[in-house]
């Protein structure tokens, strides 16, 4: 009886089987892992945490609404994030805080393992590369925890519940991000076994990154033109632009344009875990495609943002009677109250070719899934669009879509999610070249990402050769009227400010709907040292509220966003008090 | 001959035993009774209601008369590992009648406790077969609250499965004078259940049964308005999306079909319209529902879901019992076969029971070996029917799904949201549908339980006793998933198939040395032991999709036709349960002086594998006395008083209820969604990863349990016994996990010891009982109070709970409130216009029309701050009476059941009472209630609900008092009519006994609750969640009704 009661775990690892190569070698996996947003038994939603983040990113800012009925992810939820009355105890605030959190402690318990593996199937430069991943992973969980509430506890190996240190305190640490980001670049090679890994490359395009947050423009500039000039992907090929389609779709993912992407994978026996499972609610619900949800719907705003003047240019400049930009002092023709049945032709108003990839819209072909239905596709109050970067293709339903809930059909995807692509590097350095006033050299980097489009009309969406029978394929001719051209010495002759807006669109543009939206007019604003002046956050997202709810919407309607408190979010309120007053809540909230 | 005083009829059963020796033997049916005894010798007989009587042997018959008991004291009461004569107990022990508690038909045992012990409170829900929520002297933590169940000597978690007929006696023990034997395992109080043995003398085969109908509940359940009345809400709130999309003929108006598919009409893939041509496109393809165009025709009077999907069902119980046996063996055998469907479609609840208790006897009765055990096989749907208390549950289902949407379409097919457009139409789903599709889901469980001993008598006053206990269960079940082609979400989900296959076991062996002797006036009882217990098991489970066929006399998981869809870690999961251990020694004293002065005493010491070495082990002592004042002289000659007796323990006791195996030490795991990564690039391919899936805590501890327990029981005028306690338990250093924040990242907190709570009360139960000639009746009560308060926890001092609601967080534990509380803000009416929306403290989304709140903290604006404590879940008191009554032939017995005081969130109203939220059913309230707006005023000052608005705002659904109901109710839950033959007219049958009766249950329930049950088990929300278990409970989120009507026909039949 004296053993009796010495029972070992069951059904799980103890410590000790982890001090080895393959140990250490899993722990990484398992770090990288967050990248997709989700853990299995995660606190709070999926949707809150997911790495697009749709809802900071994009519901907060001026690219969409959360769409679906009003109550549905309404309070303490994604609602609340569009609506700019986000309480501390929101969900997805909460989601996100706990899963990038999760993400550093797997990285620091990486870098903690690596010293007791002594029985000598780690090298020691094995045993530094792991550390470099490992260091950049912290830096890419903590770069999502600084944009959304840029107040954060640095959470390094050393802290953990054993040494009675995790009351953290919070503050901005791009110092921090930035030490990871080049100590990462030091440690790892430019090419990697397996292209879903950080290179040195990865670890130099975040800390530029990092830098145009931090508003060093002259740190970032050379990184950022060495890594134009001779980046490469994990598996070695040079950056390139190709495709724009080919960054939303599944089966041309880690291409020469992709820099770091959180890798999607479907079919793989975690019951759509992997596959996008922030964004499951994120498409259309209704119409011939599927069933559900009909949430992140883009915006009036974002849509009419496509459309080009008779120069082939965005028309970002201010109406002086509305305030708007010029492009948004009307909607671009849509299809809002057409009954299901009646006939709509599509606007022959000049688009950029680039909307059709971000906004679906009533007569334009979706993906292969038949003409775009429009306001009938979506699930909620009177919004004509539906989202479609993160849509994959009925042809390759069988291997690229997986159960994301048992309410949703086929929604998980396999789309790579791209934290970073070549196109920010261009126009990262166009920011750059703006600051150093150096405009021509801006405006030869917007060109490089018009001119994707403007010189390849091969990449743009063509109408179906049946449009009863998708499957069929596309045509060669045009979709819309899609008129896109570079710019020609505008930035040089109309000065600095000019050329600030038009890098600043042109980011509009070619991200659209890709979440990083709220978080570039929050790093340009004046309050956290912006270039674009005070409250430009701000003015930008009341114009775009008072624009967008000239058509009644219920979650905007009457909202606005407070300058000097909305720019970040709250920290969950749950974890101050966890934290025994370490951390401080953000002002205003 | 045994014959009772009171009717001059044999005493069947009654124990007859030569005083000071075990040998004895009971009476027949007749009560005669044979027996070798010597002259000089004396006889002693009892049976329960009478008062034991003693004759001395003279030779030649005996004939004894026993006088009616005028109280229960001479009753003998299982105790925890011995009986004892209730006269002698100092501790809190609650005996349950198992006579009227069995009136209840009950399909899980632990139902027949309602309202028939103080002290216990019991939560059923609807569902066959379901499992009930039992606490015994309030919540006790935040986690599982569950008593410990002792049946035969096996130590299990419940008794949901035991047979009502086999059962012989329940006893409850409620403080730590009579627990603390228990030691770690009694914290939360302890049942003690034992079966029927067998008696020596005639054999008998005795017959119990009943066959009944459930009937669900009658009217309109929610209270939902017709479509016709929806038509016109929507214009009154004004929803263009509904008005263009469904009711465009204007307020009232209602479209006839809705259509929805691959194919158009009038150029639409989706939409509504009044055109029968519609009807000619349809089409159905099973395999591929990409392919269909589905049409449906609304109901426009409205379908009442909720009796669509609940119907009249009947249910039978059978009961054969052959017992017997001679002067050395007993012998019991019983067969049951119950059978209850449930009034949801494709509910049920079959069970086939055996059992065998055995006792034999050697070396002139001084060597027993025996056992007490059943095997049994349950099978029921397991499926949709049970996920109840949430929104996606088939009783939520019900309000949430349009009444405009028919149950099924034009061809037949299931109705749902899918033909039309689901903006409009919600997205709820078919629950009949639901319900239809999971008819060929099971789960079947093999169970053994049972107990073999050995006791032997020696050196006078001693007996050694030797017990193997044990239990094992295997559990295999299976379901199906269909493609939910008629509802909107989703529409076209592969068909799946669900499986898993789990055993588990727990055993314990328990060998006691117990010591008895009389000296003088010293009566000294005592016992020693030594016991062993293991738990563990193991589950294998997997899940499939793409089925070419859902038969379920085709299905495995190797027939998907997609292999790439096998998933081991899905619905089901495959994982080792965790085993502990635990090893106890124990002792217990009871000593009393001339039959007045009582003292006990007792204390257990034991190990727990789960924690740390060095805090495995943990001493609970525990001591009582009690001073029989009635027995004093200056009582013994009152006329008032019969007996009164005082008593007091006070004694510690433990948990481990809400600990995992390891929780001491760190422990990593891997799993495909938890920490696989798709590194290399394939898109269907991820590689190993590993993540921290635990923190030990070295330090935890057991939870500490001290009782104090102060009663009297009291009889007077002959006719009236009542019991009476009050109690004070505080529960220290509670196993609770702790609320690490996230820079410790994502692996799972330890459970630590903080925070206590206390819970204080009384338990008071009376019975009154008196004849008037040949009319006999007594009636019961039970009352159990208790007040719940947390008084410590870890910084900061509360934590939140939202149970899967949408509108987050409903129930805050702080330190000071009751476990459960619901917490949100204060509605203090309607801002009449927008200048008082404006005013004082406002927040952003006041209107005119919207609610006002209280400013709790005072600092002129409402937020999160201004959310207080709104209800409380837990009742005042819960109260049980019990009625019984016999004219001649005839008996009459009825029982109620109540709960006061007790508040209830209606989560329900969330969706029913709220346009904002879901499309689905409303509540006609929403119609005439709610706040009229014109120019900035309301214009109906009267109304109570805010102002119709699919805007989202906090003035409309945030947690409030809004959703706060008084819960209190009263039910009868049982009146029985019952007759009994003359034996003289059943001899000529070979008949020797016969009652039949007519049963009534739940005729009616009081309660201003305007749901449909105010009963409420938690939510299947924090069932799951096995740390949060009994932390919030008085939710509504659509339960499986407990209140439904049934009625029966029953017979009890001996020959």
């Amino acid at each position: 009886c004296k053993n009796a009661l010495d029972t070992n775990p069951t059904g799980v690892l103890g410590s000790a089987v982890l001090a080895n190569k393959a140990g250490v070698d899993g722990l990484l996996i398992g770090a990288y892992s967050l990248l997709d947003g989700y853990y299995s038994g995660q606190p709070g939603t999926n949707y809150g945490s997911g790495i697009s983040n749709w809802s900071f990113g994009g519901l907060a800012s001026d690219d969409a609404y959360k769409g679906s009925d009003t109550g549905d992810q309404g309070g303490n939820a994604a609602g609340d994030i569009e609506a700019h009355i986000v309480s501390s105890s929101n969900d997805y605030v909460y989601s996100k805080w706990q899963v990038n959190l999760a993400g550093v402690v797997r990285a620091n318990n990486v870098i903690a393992e690596v010293p007791l593996v002594k029985d000598g199937s780690l090298t020691a430069a094995q045993g530094a590369q792991a550390i470099g991943e490992a260091r950049f992973l912290r830096g890419v969980y903590n770069f999502e925890l600084m944009k959304v509430f840029r107040n954060v506890p640095y959470v390094d190996e050393t802290v953990n519940y054993a040494a009675g240190n995790l009351n953290v305190p919070n503050a901005p640490i791009w110092d921090k991000i930035e030490a990871d980001f080049t100590a990462a670049m030091a440690a790892l090679p430019t090419t990697q076994s397996q292209p879903g890994r950080a290179n040195k490359w990865a670890a130099q395009a975040f800390l530029a990154k990092a830098y145009m947050y931090d508003h060093k423009y002259t740190q970032a500039l050379p990184l950022l033109t060495d890594l134009i000039t001779n980046g490469t992907t994990a598996s070695g090929a040079k950056y390139a632009l190709g495709a724009y389609g080919d960054n939303f779709y599944a089966l041309t993912r880690n291409n020469a344009e992709s820099v770091f992407a959180a890798q999607m994978t479907t079919k793989d026996g975690s019951n759509g875990q992997n596959s996008d499972f922030g964004d499951v609610l994120n498409f259309p619900g209704g119409g011939t495609y599927t069933s559900c949800c009909g949430f992140y719907i883009p915006s009036y705003n974002l849509a009419n943002a496509f459309k080009t003047d008779a120069a082939g240019l965005p028309m970002f400049q201010k109406d002086a009677t509305t305030g708007f930009p010029m492009y948004n002092v009307t909607n671009l023709k849509n299809d809002h109250g057409l009954a299901a049945g009646a006939a709509f032709t599509p606007t022959t108003e000049a688009v950029d070719p680039r909307l059709d990839f971000t906004v679906g819209r009533r007569g334009i072909p979706y993906q292969d899934w038949g003409l775009c239905g429009g306001e009938t596709w979506t699930r909620g109050d009177l919004a004509p669009y539906t989202p479609k970067k993160n849509v994959f293709f009925q042809k390759d339903v069988a291997t690229t879509a997986d159960q994301g809930g048992g309410w949703a059909t086929s929604q998980g995807s396999a789309i790579n999610y791209l934290l970073i692509r070549v196109a920010d590097l261009y126009l990262w350095r166009a920011e750059c070249y703006v600051e150093a006033n150096n405009l021509a050299a801006a405006e030869a980097d917007v060109n490089v990402i018009r001119n994707r489009m403007a010189q390849h009309p091969e990449y743009w969406v063509h109408t179906y050769v049946d449009n009863s029978a998708p499957s069929k394929g596309n045509t060669t001719t045009p979709a819309a009227n899609y008129v896109i051209k570079p710019y020609t010495g505008q930035f040089a002759a109309n000065g600095q400010a000019y050329a600030r807006q038009a890098v600043y669109m042109e980011h509009q543009l070619e991200f659209g709907m890709e979440g990083h939206r709220f978080f570039d007019l929050q790093r340009w604003d004046a309050i956290f040292g912006g270039p674009a002046g005070a409250n430009y956050m701000a003015n930008t997202i009341n114009a775009y509220i008072k624009a967008d709810t000239r058509i009644s919407n219920p979650v905007l309607n009457g909202r606005t966003f407070v300058a000097g408190k909305h720019e970040v979010f709250p920290i969950p309120q749950i974890e101050i008090s966890r934290e025994g007053g370490a951390l401080k809540q953000n002002p205003g909230y | 001959r045994v014959i009772g005083a009171d009717d001059k009829q044999g005493v069947v059963g009654a124990a007859v035993r030569i005083k000071g020796t075990t040998v004895g033997t009971v009476t027949d049916v007749n009560g005669n009774f044979s027996l070798n005894a010597s002259n000089g010798q004396t006889l002693v007989i009892t049976y329960v209601g009478y008062k034991t009587q003693e004759v001395a042997v003279s030779g030649g018959p005996i004939n004894v008369t026993l006088a009616v008991a005028t109280n229960q004291l001479e009753d003998v009461v299982v105790t925890g590992y011995t009986t004892q004569v209730k006269k002698d107990i100092t501790g809190s022990v609650a005996v349950v009648s198992v006579n009227d508690a069995k009136k209840l038909p009950a399909t899980s045992s632990e139902q027949l406790l309602q309202g028939q012990a103080s002290g216990v409170t019991v939560i059923n829900q609807g569902a066959p077969g379901a499992n009930s929520t039992v606490f015994i002297r309030g919540v006790n933590n935040f986690g599982n609250t569950s008593p410990l169940y002792v049946i035969d000597g096996v130590q299990t978690n419940n008794m949901s499965q035991v047979n009502p007929t086999d059962i012989e006696s329940i006893s409850v023990l409620k403080d730590a004078g009579s627990a603390a034997i228990y030691g770690v395992a009694g914290g939360n109080g302890v049942i003690v259940v034992t079966t029927k043995k067998g008696r020596s003398g005639k054999s008998t085969f005795t017959y119990d049964g009943y066959y009944g109908v459930q009937k669900p509940l009658s009217g309109n359940v929610w209270r939902l308005m017709t479509p016709a009345q929806q038509s016109q809400l929507a214009y009154q709130a004004g929803d263009a999306g509904q008005i263009n999309g469904l009711y465009a003929g204007g307020a009232g108006s209602l479209p006839t079909y809705g259509f929805r598919g691959a194919g158009s009409f009038n150029g639409a893939a989706s939409g509504v319209t009044n055109d029968a041509s519609v009807t000619a496109l349809y089409k159905f393809d099973a395999a591929n529902p990409n392919n269909d165009f589905l049409v449906q025709k609304f109901n426009q009077a409205g379908t009442d879901w909720f009796h669509e999907l609940f119907r009249s069902a009947p249910q039978q119980s059978h009961t054969i019992t052959a017992s017997g046996g001679n002067d050395n063996n007993t012998y019991l055998y019983s067969l049951n076969y119950l059978n209850q469907k449930g009034t949801l479609l494709n509910t049920f609840e079959k069970r086939y029971t055996a059992r065998a208790n055995t006792t034999f006897s050697y070396f002139n009765n001084k060597f027993r070996v025996g056992e007490s055990g059943y095997v049994f096989y349950r099978e029921n749907n397991g499926g949709s029917g049970y996920n109840q208390q949430q929104e996606g549950g088939t009783v939520a289902e019900t309000y949430r799904q349009l009444p405009l949407i028919p149950v099924y379409d034009i061809a037949g097919n299931f109705g749902g949201n899918y033909a039309g457009t689901s903006a409009q139409l919600g997205n709820a789903t078919n629950p009949v549908a639901t319900a239809m599709r999971s008819v060929n889901d099971r789960s079947k469980t093999w169970n053994m339980q049972g107990t073999l001993f050995a006791e032997l008598d020696f050196l006078k006053h001693f007996t050694a006793r030797s017990a193997f206990s044990g239990n094992a269960r295997n559990n295999f079940y299976y379901y199906t998933g269909y493609n939910p082609y008629n509802d909107s979400e989703p529409h076209g989900n592969p068909n799946q198939y669900n499986t898993a296959s789990n055993y588990s076991y727990t055993f314990n062996t328990t060998n006691t040395v117990q010591y008895k002797q009389i000296f003088g006036k010293h009566n000294i009882s005592a016992i020693v032991g030594y016991e062993f217990k293991r738990n563990g098991g193991q589950q294998l489970g997997v899940q499939a999709n793409n089925f070419f066929t859902l038969d379920p006399n085709f299905l495995t998981v190797a027939g998907t036709t997609d292999p790439t869809s096998i998933i081991l870690t899905g619905g089901n999961g495959t994982y080792l349960y965790q085993p502990t251990s635990t090893q106890s020694l124990f002792a217990k004293v009871d000593y009393s002086f001339a039959d007045k002065y009582l003292l006990g005493g007792s204390v257990r010491r034991d190990g727990y594998s789960s924690f740390f070495p060095g805090r495995k082990y943990g001493t609970f002592p525990a001591g009582s006395i009690g001073w029989r004042i009635g027995q004093e002289e200056f009582l013994k000659g009152s006329k008032v008083i019969n007996d009164l007796k005082l008593r007091a323990s006070y004694g510690s006791l433990g948990s481990n209820a809400n600990i995992s195996g390891t929780n001491s030490v760190d422990t990593y795991n891997y799993g495909p969604g938890s920490s696989f990564y798709g590194i290399a690039g394939g898109v269907n391919s991820t590689q190993l990863g590993f993540y921290q899936t635990s923190i030990g805590n070295p330090s935890t501890t057991w939870e500490t349990d001290k009782i104090l327990n102060i009663g009297f029981d009291l009889s007077i005028v002959n006719h009236f016994d009542i019991t009476a306690e009050y109690y004070q338990k505080r529960i220290s250093g509670l196993l609770f996990p702790l609320q690490l924040p996230a820079t410790a990242g994502g692996a799972g907190s330890p459970v630590v010891n903080l925070g206590n709570v206390e819970n204080k009360g009384f338990d008071i139960s009376a019975t009154y009982h008196d004849q008037v000639g040949e009319f006999r009746y007594s009636i019961g009560a039970n009352i159990t109070t208790y007040k719940n308060t947390i008084t410590s926890l870890p910084d900061p001092g509360y934590f939140d709970l939202g149970v899967g609601s949408r509108i987050g967080t409903l129930v805050r534990e702080q330190v000071g409130h009751p476990i459960g509380s619901f917490f949100g803000y204060k509605v203090a009416g309607i801002n009449q216009s927008t200048a008082d929306a404006n005013s004082g403290a406002t927040y952003s989304g006041a209107a005119a029309g919207s609610y006002k709140y209280v400013d709790v903290n005072g600092d002129g604006k409402i937020d999160d701050n201004d959310r207080t404590f709104i209800g409380n879940p837990n009742p005042d008191f819960t109260y049980g009476l019990n009625l019984n009554a016999s004219y001649k032939g005839f008996d009459f017995s009825a029982v109620f059941y109540g709960s006061q005081g007790n508040k209830i969130f209606n989560h329900v109203k969330y969706f029913t009472d709220t346009y904002a939220g879901f499309v689905g059913g409303k509540r006609t309230e929403l119609l005439t209630n709610s706040a009229i707006v014109a120019n900035g005023v309301v214009t109906n000052p009267g109304a109570t609900l805010p102002v119709l608005t699919f805007n989202q705002a906090l003035g409309s659904s945030a947690p409030s008092t809004f959703y706060i109901e008084n819960g209190s109710f009263l039910r009868m839950k049982v009146a029985q009519l019952g007759y009994t033959f003359a034996p003289s007219v059943l001899k000529a049958v070979g008949v020797s006994k016969l009652h039949v009766y007519l049963q009534g249950n739940n005729l009616f329930t009081i309660t201003k609750y305007t749901g449909p049950d105010p009963e409420l088990v938690p939510s299947i929300n924090n069932l799951g969640n096995g740390d949060r278990q009994s932390a919030a409970f008085g939710i509504d989120f659509g339960a499986y009704p407990n209140n439904q009507k049934s009625f029966l026909l029953g017979v009890n039949m001996t020959f």
